[in-house]
């Protein structure tokens, strides 16, 4: 459809500039034709002897000529205009067409919202009332219980609080993309040193080299930027929990275009490659709950935010040979 | 009076709060309102609650959002718009933390904010330091 409109007004243009230049031309060249139509009037027994022509012969000459420039300077104007309505029209159907799927998808969005809403509240009460009353249970009649009944009330509230913590991540998910987007300058290695800093300071007992490349700047939401750091330097720091010396290393080279690329680095227990397009889709794991924590929501939040800044994400890693995750933004 | 008028639906809800309120002896003080216009019934001494005594008001006043027939954000407008009651604390005790219910509540004058966690101990803890903030802590203001 664009390719239609472009074409059909660049058709438009080019009649309009041809039929300029044969304006142009005509209205120059036509004291020249005057003259000599005068000149053939006043003097038309000289002329004709120079010429060796009739006068009348000459008259009709330039008055076809004349006839004929104006046929044509009429026939491109014509052209032209018919060719620029054209690519007017198209252009107003194209803006139309946008405006319907703008509508529909400001609709997907308010629909969107309202689930999430609804979700957010109406889900997580009947699990309050699951944990709730299970443990009350364990409260009161605890002692009375069997050892394998007790368990099984441990793991309906397991299960509960895991479900809960589910929608909440699907919740984050959907508000990263229903958010209204800032574009502000950002210290990334300001916000890389907060974010370790928290981390250093919720897990003591962890040690960890964290290697921050200075100076390191984009422009971007830093909310949903902060976001992102956050979740691809957790689990860098997660991934690393057995390395006796774990190293994360955060920096910046270019992608294959030369736009700039953030990248953050570990030397954990890495990925099996074959599966690296798994590691972006909501709830996808690639290791076991019991091995490492999580629900599987934090990648694709990742990605979702270097989306909607415009940019790529995408990862480097082998089983046990580390991870690394690269994004552009924008 | 040293009292917390509870304004939540859920059966389940109320009987967790209750049981969370008995754990920490605070039981002796909760009043229920199951729904909006039972709440402000009570408060304005309507309905139901026609005849009684409203010279006190609650310490504070729990408030669920989601709520049958009016919701906890049109109670708020209405209790904040009496001048009896504009002055009531009210903690907004809720399922979620969306943006438009945390803006929603605080712009309309919501003194407190407080999500109703998944895991029953956090919400016994939870209700355990609402009762002694609001109750023991927190100096009302004086009554109108």
């Amino acid at each position: 459809m664009h390719i239609a409109i472009h074409c059909v007004a660049a058709l438009g243009l080019l009649f309009v500039a041809v039929t300029g230049r044969i304006a142009y031309r005509t209205a120059r060249a036509f004291p020249t034709y005057a003259e000599r139509v005068v000149r053939a009037v006043e003097n038309p027994v000289a002329i004709a002897e120079r010429d060796g022509r009739p006068r009348s012969e000459r008259l009709g000459r330039i008055t076809a000529a004349v006839g004929r420039v104006t046929t044509y300077v009429t026939v491109s104007v014509v052209l032209s205009l018919t060719l620029l309505l054209t690519s007017h029209l198209l252009l107003v159907r194209e803006i139309y067409r946008r405006e319907h799927i703008e509508r529909e998808l400001h609709d997907a969005n308010r629909e969107l919202e309202s689930f999430s809403y609804s979700v957010s509240h109406d889900l997580r009460a009947p699990l309050r009332s699951i944990d709730g009353f299970s443990q009350a249970l364990v409260e009161d009649v605890g002692p009375a219980l069997a050892p394998e009944a007790r368990s099984h009330l441990d793991r309906i509230r397991t299960a509960t609080q895991r479900m809960g913590q589910l929608i909440d991540d699907l919740i984050g998910l959907s508000k990263v993309s229903r958010s209204e987007m800032k574009h502000e300058r950002i210290d990334l290695t300001d916000l890389v040193g907060q974010i370790v800093v928290e981390l250093r300071r919720q897990n003591p007992d962890r040690q960890v080299d964290v290697l921050v490349r200075q100076g390191m700047t984009a422009t971007g939401d830093p909310q949903l930027v902060r976001l992102a750091l956050q979740n691809l330097i957790e689990n860098a720091w997660k991934f690393t929990a057995r390395r006796p010396r774990a190293t994360i290393d955060i920096g910046q080279s270019r992608d294959e275009e030369g736009v700039t690329a953030f990248y953050v680095g570990d030397n954990g227990v890495g990925f099996d490659s074959n599966y690296a397009d798994k590691l972006f889709g909501p709830f996808q794991r690639l290791h076991s709950v019991s091995d490492f924590p999580g629900t599987g929501i934090g990648l694709a939040t990742v990605q979702r935010i270097v989306h909607r800044h415009g940019g790529h994400i995408w990862a480097e890693g082998h089983t046990d040979q580390g991870a690394c995750f690269y994004f552009t933004l924008g | 009076m040293n009292e917390i008028l509870l304004v939540e639906d859920n059966p389940d809800d109320v009987e967790l709060t209750m049981r969370a309120f008995r754990k920490s002896n605070f039981l002796n003080n909760i009043v229920v309102a199951r729904d909006g216009i039972e709440a402000l019934d009570y408060l304005f001494a309507a309905g139901a609650h026609e005849g009684r005594d409203v010279t006190s008001l609650p310490q504070v006043m729990l408030l669920d959002l989601k709520l049958p027939r009016l919701d906890g954000l049109q109670v708020l407008e209405r209790v904040r718009a009496n001048p009896k009651t504009k002055l009531l604390p009210v903690v907004i005790l809720t399922s979620s933390t969306e943006q438009r219910d945390l803006l929603g509540g605080y712009t309309r004058g919501a003194n407190s904010y407080i999500r109703k966690p998944v895991d029953f101990q956090e919400f016994v803890e939870a209700v355990r330091q609402l009762g002694l903030y609001w109750l023991l802590l927190n100096h009302p203001p004086p009554t109108v």
